[in-house]
């Protein structure tokens, strides 16, 4: 999920209701199982800022027994901003940061093997999907975490069929490379 | 044109052996056509009485030529079938292939042309062959043919090719009218439409009235017998045609429900799906079952009656006249016969060939062979058993009949010898059947699993 | 992920297999191992030989040479009469399509290899029967292959193949034809029924997504068997 914004996640996540920073942590990991689960600090420092740029305020304390919460809410402001994001396209690939492409480059110029690389490199793609997909049909999955799989397991594919082209061009593009 | 015919020739030359056998085919079929109607044209070219030294001077008299004639006529009706049969070879692929052809852009005319001029060069390939062997052969009988009988005879040879031709782009008119339209599965075969049976029974009657005026000069007792026989036997040919869609259909559905053998129900289920696929080959094998018992038992009972004649003196001709004119009307029904089972085993072989792929995934999952062998061969063997058997009652009836009307001489006993005819038909039948057999063992190879 | 990982024997396993069609060599000297309730997928470029080595490993073609064992017994040298048994009983087969008899009923194809091991028609049916309402083709049953969708039809021709409770199921690019939803129903019934019956599967796809839903794969290519990782 690349280039997602936690601020107009936790916007969105605010949008139901009022609700505090742990409570927030956790609605986000539940719905988008297969991202990377967000650190609590991370929640606290953007929910200050969408304070600071008025997005949202604090709406009171919840005791409710326990330690002391903030409750946060949303601000007209940041109903706005967060219709405005939710509407806007994704850029599609704005810049092609591909690893694994840079390494089969650096591979050639340092005089490695970027054919032995490319084979370990997809095995290790075929093994991530190899559990994606047990996950996914594992039974009584939810279809959230249905979906997430299909969108990593559908970008892991790419990856991999891309290296299964520059493998059968790996010649090519090594003249290519030590030509320039 | 010249672009459509250059199209069409490079369609022949670029097609697989599968249309080569078509092609083949088309032209023995249009020389057989060829053949007959140029002796046809020859023996209707002559005038009055001419001493002819074949056949026991059964063709000297006008009368008995214009017998001889119409039999000829009667004839390519089963060379027509035996022709239509052999233009459904490969007949799934060219239909996609003139799909493909109007997907490019040809407007329907075109692709129309195209298919017509591809059959009209196979025919015309047929007749003009035809026409080679025919020529010399008339020269070395009859020195110096008539300007009449030149003319009829260079009209037949041209006319074969145009008309397979016409009736190739009539019956692509389906084919031809969308560009998608047939091309994704093998259709079911259509019961005929009233076309074909206002056909039939137009034929039947012109038979009917054609023999009424002429035919061989026998003594006046016999004469208004055989055409009667003959119109009779075209109804019953007709309704064979019905009546093998129809129970064919019938079976079907009754073997489908309760069948047990593997075998049994493949077979069942494909006459329920497709009823009038082999409707009219069967039809005609019909056709021929009722011509055959019919005359073996008017030949019974003819001959019979000639004997008695003969020791009464009552004969106007020797007695091979007679025989001679029965002999031959008994080999242009084996003719006919063998034509028949010609048109049945391509028939047979093409619907394998159209299912090989089907056929090939079933070995691979392990149906054996022989089931796939027995259902093929259940396909012909039942709806033909019943279909036979009326056809062969039918036959049976004529005869039976012919022997209560012919009595003026003796008392005949009922021809049951007649009734093996129908047997006959039916142990070739299953023989013409099994002949693609051994294409089965050659088309459920796993080669065939990599093709569509 | 190596290929001959485990001590147990084998299911099914080819050695050394070579197979020529015509002038071309569709498998140089191909070795894989099928252990006992294994879902393996067989990858590879079109042409790389993977649905020659199906046919190998099934018994539907003979190799040039090399050997093919199911059980201790050499396929490669048993009579046809005994193969075609085989595949009929132990194995099952699914192609990306066509293994349907188009005229047949979706139950009746489903109960066809139950009738050619002599079950009567009324059983045969209830089982076959079941066997459609597991992979949710019940409301089809009556439909001829012609009327069903391509995942209906695929799904029943999983029925077919896993009707007889077969040993091994060769399913060579089952989903070929189909969009990834489809896809998706058809790889989770096959390997859910294949993994509670304990079948061994051995799955041929060019699909990366339809191979992760193995548990082990086997890359080819130019007809033998190529490096999954780097050599050790």
């Amino acid at each position: 999920m690349i280039g997602m914004s936690t601020r107009h996640i936790l916007l969105g996540l605010l949008a139901t209701g009022p609700s505090h920073g742990y409570d927030l942590k956790r609605r986000h990991d539940e719905r988008f199982p297969q991202a990377r689960p967000l650190a609590y600090g991370q929640v606290y420092t953007t929910l200050q800022r969408l304070v600071r740029d008025g997005l949202a305020e604090v709406d009171g304390i919840d005791s409710d027994g326990g330690p002391e919460r903030t409750m946060y809410r949303s601000t007209k402001d940041g109903a706005r901003e967060l219709a405005a994001w939710a509407g806007e396209i994704a850029p599609p690939a704005p810049f092609v940061t591909n690893e694994i492409f840079a390494k089969v480059v650096v591979s050639i110029l340092s005089g490695g093997d970027p054919e032995a690389y490319l084979r370990a490199q997809r095995a290790a793609h075929m093994t991530r999907m190899r559990e994606l997909t047990a996950v996914k049909t594992a039974r009584g999955t939810d279809l959230a975490t249905v979906l997430s799989a299909d969108y990593a397991l559908n970008h892991l594919d790419a990856d991999l069929r891309w290296m299964t082209t520059t493998a059968a061009r790996l010649t090519t593009l090594t003249a290519e490379v030590d030509a320039g | 044109m010249r672009a459509d015919l250059r199209l069409a020739w490079q369609l022949i030359r670029g097609s697989d052996r599968r249309e080569w056998w078509r092609v083949g085919l088309t032209a023995l079929g249009a020389a057989l056509a060829t053949g007959l109607a140029l002796a046809g044209v020859a023996l209707s070219s002559l005038d009055g009485y001419v001493a002819i030294p074949l056949a026991h001077d059964l063709l000297n008299s006008p009368r008995q030529r214009s017998g001889v004639v119409f039999s000829l006529a009667l004839l390519l009706i089963p060379v027509l079938g035996f022709l239509g049969q052999s233009a459904r070879i490969g007949a799934v692929h060219r239909d996609r292939r003139l799909a493909a052809l109007r997907l490019a852009g040809a407007a329907p005319w075109q692709v129309r042309r195209i298919a017509a001029l591809e059959t009209g060069l196979a025919c015309l390939l047929g007749s003009v062959l035809a026409t080679a062997v025919a020529v010399p052969v008339l020269l070395s009988q009859w020195t110096s043919p008539t300007a009449f009988a030149w003319a009829g005879m260079t009209l037949v040879a041209l006319a074969v090719p145009a008309l397979g031709a016409a009736t190739a782009a009539l019956a692509l008119r389906r084919v031809v009218a969308s560009p998608l339209g047939w091309v994704r599965r093998v259709r079911p075969a259509r019961r005929p439409g009233w076309v074909f049976l206002t056909a039939a029974l137009l034929l039947a009657a012109a038979a009917g009235l054609a023999l009424l005026t002429s035919w061989f000069n026998r003594p006046a007792a016999l004469s208004p017998v055989p055409p009667t026989v003959l119109a009779l036997t075209l109804v019953v040919g007709t309704a064979a045609v019905l009546l093998t869609g129809w129970s064919s259909g019938l079976l079907g559905r009754t073997l489908a429900a309760r069948a047990q053998r593997p075998a049994l129900l493949i077979a069942a289920e494909r006459l329920r799906d497709d009823p009038w696929a082999a409707a009219r080959t069967h039809g005609a094998v019909l056709l021929v079952t009722v011509i055959g018992t019919g005359f073996v038992g008017v030949r019974q009972v003819l001959l019979a009656e000639l004997h008695v004649m003969s020791r009464v003196d009552h004969l106007g001709m020797d007695m091979e006249f007679y025989t001679t004119g029965l002999d031959l009307t008994a080999a242009a029904i084996l003719v006919a016969l063998g034509l028949v089972l010609s048109a049945l085993a391509v028939g047979t072989a093409e619907s394998l060939a159209a299912r090989r792929r089907g056929l090939a995934a079933q070995t691979a999952a392990g149906v054996p062979r022989g089931v796939l062998a027995r259902a093929l061969f259940l396909e012909t063997a039942l709806p033909l058993a019943p279909a036979v058997a009326v056809a062969g009652a039918g036959g049976m009836a004529i005869g039976a009949w012919y022997t209560t009307v012919t009595t003026e001489y003796t008392v005949h006993a009922v021809p049951y010898v007649s009734l093996l005819v129908p047997v006959a038909v039916y142990g070739c039948c299953l023989l013409a059947a099994a002949t693609s057999l051994p294409l089965l063992h050659r088309s459920v190879r796993p080669a065939e699993l990599r093709y569509v | 992920m190596s290929n001959t990982k485990g001590g147990a024997v084998p299911l099914l396993a080819a050695r050394d297999l070579v197979k020529a069609h015509g002038r071309t060599e569709a498998l140089r000297g191909a070795s894989v191992e099928l252990r006992a309730g294994e879902i393996l997928a067989v990858t590879g470029a079109s042409g790389s030989g993977k649905s020659t080595l199906l046919h190998c490993l099934a018994g539907i073609v003979r190799p040039d040479t090399g050997s093919v064992t199911y059980a201790g017994e050499r396929l490669d040298r048993l009579p046809e009469k005994r193969l075609s048994e085989l595949r009929r009983t132990e194995f099952g087969v699914v192609f990306q399509f066509g293994q349907l008899i188009p005229e047949l009923t979706a139950l009746d194809n489903v109960a066809l290899p139950l009738l050619l091991a002599g079950v009567r028609r009324q059983e045969a049916w209830e089982r076959a029967g079941e066997w459609l309402e597991r992979f949710g083709v019940r409301g089809q049953q009556e439909l001829r292959p012609g009327e069903m969708s391509g995942g209906q039809a695929q799904r029943t021709a999983l029925a077919r193949a896993l009707v007889t409770g077969p040993k091994v199921v060769f399913a060579d690019e089952p989903t070929g034809a189909l969009d990834s939803l489809a896809s998706e129903q058809v790889m989770t019934a096959l390997t859910h029924t294949a993994r509670e019956a304990g079948t061994a599967v051995l799955l041929i796809t060019h699909d990366a997504q339809v191979a992760a839903y193995a548990d082990r794969e086997v890359r080819l290519a130019d007809g033998t068997v190529a490096p999954l990782e780097v050599a050790a």
